[in-house]
């Protein structure tokens, strides 16, 4: 359950001689494995993200979701958006049930549901609030809970914390290990964060542009569970040199 | 976890003191009264013998009278036609206004939700829109009268082509300019289309909506008076041109104040409907 599976992928925006965002891209995800997209912007990882998603349409190769090809969005696969994209006029908790609600799940199904996910984010006192009154961490929280809330077997998360700062970051960074420790959803994670990618992910595949492709697929061994203080590890401080020296353009393979 | 333990939810007060809403509330009257005040008091002063521009035009003396009698007078045996009978005709005007409007939003709305959404529907139906629009609701009058004869109904015809336009106008362009994010997180969440219509588009469209709403308004006002000066026997409009071709320019003046005060009601209640429904939206604004 959960599983990607690309296969000779690429994608081409603008017809024949447009840019070639995806070359070739080769990759799978097993069930209930974090893996995270690392690049520069514009390398294609969003885009990556976006055809698993169903959003965007591969140009070639093939894309497979728990073995059926992927042709449109659905809730079996959430998505958290870079930023939020929570809709403006509805409170937390209306935006958290809208999935269960227009999907015509029984409200005694999904209201528990959406209660215990919102407490484990930690938004239950804030039901009632509109997106416009929370800050974006908070923001990002409810992000989280509408997808966790359709039990999606898997989660994709386009850049989350990226518009966050530091210190709400490290937080968010700390609730998703806690939430993915306890959920064990597959997850697929766009970052341009070298720390982020590795605190987080089992796999870091690190990606270069012109054309868009995953060069190296590291497998990341630190212990979980893991937090904060693994960032200070003697081990992190190794993979970051490792991914670096990659990013940098150093081809140094073993 | 800083965000939720410090402030939580954000303040929306203002980080300044302001006067009390009472004193804010009391000085926007007086100053809205101000100007028309002064004209009032300049245009007794400027007339004589309860008249101004050589006799063409009554002094505002009389026309209080005539409103105050064509309002609250005795209509007796109806031989005074401006005697007891406003309320009957603003109750006319007011219910054809009502009732064009109310069509024009009816398919005005969700035919603008679907010219934004759809790429198809908007080449279909939207060149004829704007190949009808430049022609005026005036021009409208023969075919309305053809059709409808001289009845309230051509009057409601006409207001609802006249607010039709800037309705569709308004909702066309709202619908179009919906986050593509906010479509995707729904699709995300297996949201049909219809769904996505109702619960994304449209409350995404609602502060254009509501531009066009108070945009076709106006013109509905509009519509009525010219329609009721030349197809219909009852309402403001009638009474417009009836008074004027008997001379009674006292009731003329009264009967296009009260032409102003409704429109200007109506309009406040909209802005209501907007206040309440947009809380959201001024929430994000920078002028609350």
């Amino acid at each position: 359950m959960g599983t990607i599976a690309f296969s000779n992928v690429s994608k081409t925006y603008g017809g024949t001689g447009g840019v070639q965002a995806l070359s070739d891209v080769d990759f799978h995800i097993g069930e209930g494995e974090f893996v995270a997209l690392l690049g520069p912007s514009g390398c294609g990882k969003s885009t990556l993200l976006n055809i698993v998603a169903g959003f965007e349409m591969a140009s070639g190769g093939d894309v497979r979701f728990d073995g059926g090809g992927v042709t449109k969005p659905g809730p079996d696969r959430g998505v958290v958006f870079q930023e939020a994209s929570l809709l403006p006029w509805l409170n937390v908790w209306d935006n958290v049930v809208f999935g269960p609600k227009v999907q015509g799940l029984p409200k005694d199904v999904y209201e528990p549901r959406a209660r215990r996910i919102l407490d484990i984010v930690g938004l239950s006192q804030f039901t009632e609030a509109l997106p416009v009154q929370l800050s974006g961490g908070m923001r990002q929280r409810v992000g989280i809970a509408r997808a966790l809330v359709m039990e999606p077997r898997a989660l994709l998360m386009d850049e989350p914390f990226g518009a966050l700062d530091a210190q709400t970051r490290l937080s968010m960074q700390e609730l998703l290990l806690d939430v993915w420790q306890k959920l064990k959803t597959t997850v697929l994670f766009v970052t341009h964060d070298i720390d982020e990618a590795i605190l987080l992910a089992d796999r870091v595949c690190v990606m270069k542009a012109r054309p868009g492709r995953i060069t190296r697929d590291i497998p990341i061994t630190l212990p979980r569970p893991r937090s904060i203080d693994t960032l200070t590890d003697p081990a992190f401080t190794g993979f970051k040199a490792e991914i670096m020296a990659e990013m940098r353009g150093a081809h140094h393979h073993h | 976890m800083a965000a939720i333990t410090d402030t939580g939810v954000a303040s929306t007060a203002p980080a300044r003191a302001k006067p009390s809403g009472v004193t804010q509330r009391v000085t926007k009257i007086v100053l809205a009264l101000v100007l028309p005040v002064l004209l009032i008091v300049a245009w007794q002063m400027g007339g004589r013998d309860g008249a101004i521009f050589g006799g063409a035009l009554p002094t505002p003396d009389r026309v209080w009278k005539a409103w105050m009698l064509w309002a609250f007078g005795n209509p007796g045996f109806g031989l005074n036609p401006y005697a007891g009978t406003w309320m009957a005709n603003v109750v006319a005007s007011a219910q054809r206004v009502a009732a064009g409007f109310a069509l024009a939003i009816v398919i005005g709305v969700p035919l603008g939700i679907l010219i934004g959404w759809s790429k198809t529907v908007s080449a279909l139906v939207d060149p004829s829109i704007q190949w009808l629009r430049p022609v005026p609701i005036t021009a409208w009058l023969p075919i309305s009268i053809a059709i409808f004869g001289i009845s309230g109904l051509g009057a409601i015809f006409l207001i609802t082509i006249g607010a039709f336009y800037p309705i569709v106008i308004n909702t066309t362009q709202g619908a179009r300019d919906v986050e593509r994010n906010w479509i995707r997180a729904a699709l995300m969440m297996g949201a049909s289309r219809f769904d996505i219509l109702l619960r994304v588009v449209l409350p995404a469209a609602l502060p254009s909506i509501f531009t066009g709403l108070r945009l076709g308004l106006g013109i509905g006002w509009t519509a009525v008076i010219v329609s009721e000066m030349v197809a219909v026997k009852s309402g403001l409009g009638y009474v417009l041109w009836d008074a004027y071709y008997v001379g009674r320019m006292d009731v003329v003046i009264a009967d296009m104040v009260s032409i102003g005060l409704l429109g200007y009601l109506s309009d406040r209640l909209i802005v209501a409907l907007e206040f309440a429904a947009l809380r959201w939206r001024r929430m994000q604004s920078f002028n609350q």
